[in-house]
């Protein structure tokens, strides 16, 4: 057996540990990096030193002119190592857009192919004083010398552009399209961890706030955010011997950029038909179709995301995502909902990543999801965009 | 108000700017597989030859619609705002989207599929820097 049927059910998820969500530091990132690594070994029964693979994605999302030092405004799996005094047979990084997805991938092929024993994976997410993404460029060189002469410049014009193209082509509404941020809002002000606990958000509010990018608005986006999250990940055989129920990785699938653009102009066409080829890879490999997963916890750092991962996931045709999210259809509170953001998302708690979709699947798995427990082993995260990101099943069955 | 972000000409893009200088739109097409890309890359995104010596060549510009966006917030110095961006499908070569400001000011009756002609903004002594019009060829 080749590809990654090959590694379905071989790698385990067996701890965790969460940061507070915060938008400004009252703590160098590098510090509440190390103690959310510490406690998510711990809450694997571990020490640090038992840990031989650290693997990590660094990547601050920013068009913005901030400098960057490892322990300050990133956190490498390298300096974790060195500061948790490990002595690591691995230490890798995920280099593409797809960060913890990729970093994800990274971990399951080092343990399935038994090169490491157990992987500490973590994601550390900072918010840069001053503007996040204002540049005060006067002359650019490189790949954005194509685009920002004319004002095209970071990632929102961008996803607009895409949203704009979705809305005209489908009939999509920002009515609609608020109905994604209220009901991430409305998990995340739920959650003790994150930056909108006892925050929810109204359709009223999200209409009245004013557009940014026309169609999109401040509530489109992500909230930049301090914030960390650390997973300890083994074998399914050693995975039996820890405290907590182990959830499995059933499989992933991952697009890596296709068409030569313009820096950061994302179309809708190359969504579509790369997220579609993902799906086909992650069924595929997994054995399970979309309608396997109970929860399928969707990227939505940009608050379209949601559409064109429905959709390319094949939970809905091309172009009807919006119809459904209009008439309640992820509205977890009514029956018969898909769940796609319980974990409350990136819109609901803040931009860190993939990290609550990933915390979410996690949690619900193990039976560690508290008051908010779910009847499921099933899950899924997907993460950043279709055409470049990548998606995550897990389970708790390992049959 | 600070001035808008100018480029700044390397061996990739130096006859691209030159003729957007003069107000020509010229697109880098491929020596081996004939095909344009915009941006040109090191490696032909096409037909991944290593060595295209990209070749630039005058094209037309004008193309249709296929999104546009209102920037009321610049991440950029030197952007009045609000202004309008673009996403045009080049009729030279349908694979190719340029992304402009829309000459015909924010509150302009863009639809999806329409024509556009091209126009150059004079940014900055011997800068020049592609846009859009509405409207299709005369």
């Amino acid at each position: 057996m080749s590809g990654l049927k090959a590694l379905r059910n071989k790698v385990a998820i067996i701890g965790h540990a969460q940061s507070a969500t915060i938008r400004r530091p009252t703590e160098t990132l590098g510090v509440t990096a190390f103690r959310t690594a510490r406690e998510a070994i711990a809450d694997a029964g571990m020490t640090p030193q038992q840990i031989d693979g650290f693997i990590a994605a660094t990547m601050l999302p920013s068009s913005g002119a901030h400098e960057l030092e490892d322990g300050i405004s990133l956190v490498s799996a390298e300096w974790m190592a060195a500061h948790l005094g490990a002595d690591p047979h691995l230490v890798a990084g995920f280099q593409g857009f797809g960060q913890i997805t990729g970093s994800l991938n990274i971990a399951i092929n080092a343990l399935a192919s038994g090169a490491v024993d157990y992987v500490l994976l973590h994601r550390a997410l900072y918010n840069p004083p001053g503007r996040y993404n204002n540049n005060p460029m006067t002359h650019v060189a490189g790949w954005q010398q194509w685009n920002a002469p004319q004002g095209f410049f970071g990632a929102l014009p961008g996803i607009a552009l895409a949203y704009n193209e979705y809305m005209q082509r489908y009939g999509c509404t920002r009515e609609t399209t608020a109905r994604i941020a209220v009901e991430a809002r409305k998990h995340g002000s739920r959650n003790p961890l994150s930056y909108w606990y006892g925050k929810p958000l109204t359709i009223e509010d999200y209409l009245a706030e004013p557009v940014l990018v026309d169609p999109m608005s401040r509530l489109d986006c992500d909230i930049p955010v301090q914030g960390v999250a650390a997973f300890v990940l083994t074998t399914a055989e050693r995975a039996k011997d820890h405290p907590h129920k182990p959830v499995y990785i059933a499989g992933y699938a991952n697009s890596y950029g296709s068409d030569r653009r313009l820096h950061l102009n994302w179309t809708l066409d190359e969504m579509e038909r790369e997220g579609q080829a993902l799906a086909a890879r992650l069924w595929e490999g997994t054995g399970y179709t979309a309608r396997d997963v109970q929860l399928p916890q969707l990227y939505d750092g940009f608050s379209p995301f949601i559409y064109v991962w429905l959709e390319a996931l094949g939970y809905l045709p091309r172009g009807e995502a919006h119809q459904f999210v209009a008439e309640g259809g992820i509205d977890s509170d009514k029956p018969g909902a898909i769940p796609v953001l319980t974990g409350g998302g990136a819109l609901g708690c803040g931009r860190l990543h993939g990290l609550p979709q990933l915390l979410e699947c996690y949690r619900q798995l193990a039976g560690r999801a508290g008051e908010r427990q779910r009847d499921v082993s099933v899950a899924l995260m997907t993460y950043s965009a279709p055409h470049i990101g990548g998606a995550v099943v897990y389970t708790n069955d390992p049959a | 108000m600070t001035a808008r972000p100018v480029p700044v000409p390397d061996e990739t893009s130096a006859e691209y700017w030159a003729a957007c200088a003069e107000h020509v739109l010229t697109l880098a097409r491929c020596s081996n597989c004939g095909q344009f890309s915009h941006p040109p890359d090191i490696i032909c995104p096409l037909c991944h030859s290593p060595d295209p010596a990209f070749s630039f060549e005058t094209v037309d510009g004008g193309g249709k619609v296929r999104a546009w966006v209102t920037i009321h917030q610049s991440f950029l110095n030197g952007f009045d705002t609000p202004f309008m961006l673009v996403d045009v499908q080049l009729d030279d070569q349908p694979t190719v989207r340029m992304i402009g400001r829309l000459l015909d000011g924010p509150d302009a009756p863009v639809s999806m599929g329409a024509a556009v002609t091209l126009g150059f903004e004079d940014i900055a002594p011997g800068v020049s820097i592609p846009a859009f019009r509405l409207g299709g060829a005369a």
